[in-house]
């Protein structure tokens, strides 16, 4: 019985904390002011893509 | 102007504070307990939500999501919410291989800055609907969320980059295709283990609805090569993505085509030049139903056949064919029936941008396990209220159906002219196409019918096939008893402009009341969001001398959002 409670307790918990982040919209703001820059500027400086323009368009018949 | 908006926003601020927000919040329910309380139960009347005060401008972030009343708030939250959540981590584990996320994460700007908001998106779509209209439109929202992150964890298992360039079995077993190359091509292969995936549908096109900030990065990385800014932007993202590497390997071969215009010929080019594989190029005709070109498009889809063969070793299937074939009928039959209940009644509980974005989906990937199971509760639903005669957009003031090429980013506008005018989108060009059944009882009647539903595809069906199909306008205005037209106006569409002033005139003509607002398809620089507004907004006032439903609604600066 006690296990029941402390179960339903913890779901309880986290089901309100669940719940202010969707009401406050804080996945919105976590995912807007920190996740995103950070990432961006993640993606700006990836190194070892190919340079397309480096590569010779070839012309020779594929198919 | 947002830029130095924000810069001046205090943290507070950006996280949604606002001075007076709680003693205004504590004022309303003293001055009438009883009202706050039914509120609070039942959630506030149309007119009284002021939806535009819930954002945190100039980033459309929402100081708290709405409430609207226990049930929906609760459905929204636990159904919506927490399910898409949920079933979005349960669609990667379920994928062939889960832990190529993490590196398609970290490599492809498309998955990261577009996909992982993907909740603001529903949230934008859904804002202030009720009841079955807000249950019947997330399933559409959840149909395509499990379709796109089935594409792109096929394209990273796939993905040679992440198999140090070794070929696998599956990427063997893959075609990439233009995204406007129907998935139906593809059936006689599904059953014997060939996977067909659109190569720009996931880096591309569902980016722009769900964050419109990620294209931006690649019409200017084509553009610092000198292509001018005039041409259509789609072709110019599309091309982009190639020319920023972004595009998985992920098969051994290319079926392209011309998109809805010859505008896209040239991504093909830039296409063949980076992918540097063997590449079947499928156009189709711009003038379909010219009688004399049926024969060629039919060569070409069996070319087409005998190309997936030679490159994939995966055998042609009839069976194969049959069986997604008729599934798709089936899937049609109901659209149809959408139709017939969105014409005819006001218990239509699909809103304007699900209704719109669901239908291209599922009409140009082709069919799909997870369609027939959300089609059925959507169909419960919508029985539901059609028995129950249940008005599921109470506040109609005019029906409207939308057409020409849609706003990528604002596809969402229609939820905003509903909430803020009564404008109720029950139909969009876009969703008339691909109207077309495929007989299987023969070898000849299922060619023919696949390449006509091939050519009725997005754009090239009423937007450049000819005048007579861009004018079956006032054929389905009737249909859908429409008092209105929403008239977009692509600045970039060469195909649409021409036509313009023949528009305006059979407009005057007929005496439709018709509302044109331009945009730029994927680039949101060109036309804002609030250019948009304020276009019909001017229209509803100037010449409807109309009353906004929502004065919160008429003026904000969102230009930041997603």
């Amino acid at each position: 019985m006690k296990l029941i409670f402390k179960i339903l307790k913890i779901f309880c918990i986290v089901y309100s904390v669940l719940f202010a982040v969707f009401y406050f919209d804080l996945d919105g703001k976590l995912l807007y002011y920190v996740y995103e820059p950070l990432m961006c500027k993640h993606y700006d400086n990836i190194e070892g893509r190919r340079n397309i323009i480096d590569v010779p368009y070839d012309m020779e018949e594929k198919y | 102007m947002a830029e130095e908006r924000m810069t001046k926003m205090s943290l507070a601020e950006k996280l949604g504070y606002r001075k007076g927000d709680f003693t205004k919040f504590l004022k309303y329910i003293a001055d009438d307990p009883k009202k706050a309380a039914h509120d609070f139960v039942y959630g506030k009347e149309h007119g009284e939500r002021r939806l535009g005060d819930l954002y945190i401008q100039p980033t459309g972030l929402y100081r708290h999501r709405e409430w609207r009343g226990i049930k929906d708030t609760f459905y929204y939250f636990n159904k919506i919410w927490c399910y898409n959540y949920g079933m979005m981590v349960a669609d990667i584990l379920s994928s062939e291989q889960p832990l190529t996320f993490f590196k398609g994460l970290w490599r492809y700007r498309w998955l990261g800055q577009t996909y992982i908001p993907v909740l603001h998106w529903f949230d934008r779509g859904l804002e202030g609907l009720r009841g079955p209209a807000l249950r019947g439109s997330a399933w559409h929202y959840r149909g395509m969320v499990h379709a796109t992150i089935e594409q792109f964890m096929r394209m990273f298992a796939r993905d040679l980059r992440f198999h140090d360039g070794k070929e696998t079995d599956l990427w063997k077993k893959t075609v990439i295709h233009n995204e406007t190359v129907s998935g139906s091509i593809f059936y006689p292969f599904w059953d014997n283990g060939l996977v067909d995936i659109p190569l720009e549908m996931i880096p591309y096109f569902v980016t722009c609805h769900v964050n419109s900030n990620t294209v931006l990065h690649y019409i200017d990385a084509i553009q610092a090569l000198g292509l001018p800014s005039d041409p259509c932007p789609m072709c110019q993202a599309e091309s982009g993505v190639g020319i920023m590497d972004d595009y998985p390997d992920s098969a051994p071969c290319f079926v392209t085509s011309n998109e809805a215009c010859d505008a896209s010929v040239a991504t093909s080019v830039i296409q063949d030049w980076f992918l540097n594989r063997p590449l079947f190029p499928m156009p189709q005709p711009m003038r379909y139903d010219d009688p004399l070109v049926q024969k060629r498009c039919q060569e070409e889809i069996e070319e087409c056949w005998k190309f997936v063969e030679e490159q994939t070793g995966v055998p042609f299937s009839w069976d194969s064919f049959k069986k997604y074939a008729e599934l798709q009928n089936e899937q049609l039959y109901f659209e149809r029936e959408k139709w017939e209940v969105a014409a005819n009644t006001s218990s239509y509980p699909i809103n304007g941008v699900a209704q719109a974005l669901y239908r291209i989906y599922y009409s140009q990937y082709g069919w799909n396990s997870t369609w027939k199971l959300l089609d059925s509760r959507v169909r419960k639903i919508m029985e539901d209220c059609v028995a129950n005669n249940i008005n599921t957009f109470p506040k109609t003031r005019h029906r409207v159906i939308a057409w020409s090429c849609a706003p990528l980013y604002y596809s969402n506008w229609c939820t905003w002219a509903y909430n803020c005018w009564g404008l109720n989108t029950i139909m969009n060009m876009d969703s008339l196409m691909f109207n077309k059944e495929i007989r299987t009882d023969t070898y000849e009647h299922a060619l023919e019918d696949l390449s006509w539903y091939n050519e009725l595809a997005p754009m090239r069906t009423m937007a450049v096939g000819g005048h007579e199909h861009v004018f079956q306008l006032w054929e389905y205005m009737e249909k859908f008893n429409c008092d209105m037209v929403m008239m977009y106006d692509q600045l970039q569409c060469k195909g649409m402009q021409g036509i313009h002033g023949m528009f305006e005139d059979e407009f005057r003509r007929r005496g439709v009341h018709a509302i044109w607002f331009p945009h730029a398809l994927p680039d949101k620089r060109t036309v804002s969001r609030h250019e948009i507004r304020d276009c019909i907004s001017n229209y509803m006032i100037d010449v409807m001398h109309e009353e906004p439903l929502d004065p919160s609604l008429l003026d904000f600066d969102d230009d930041l959002t997603w």
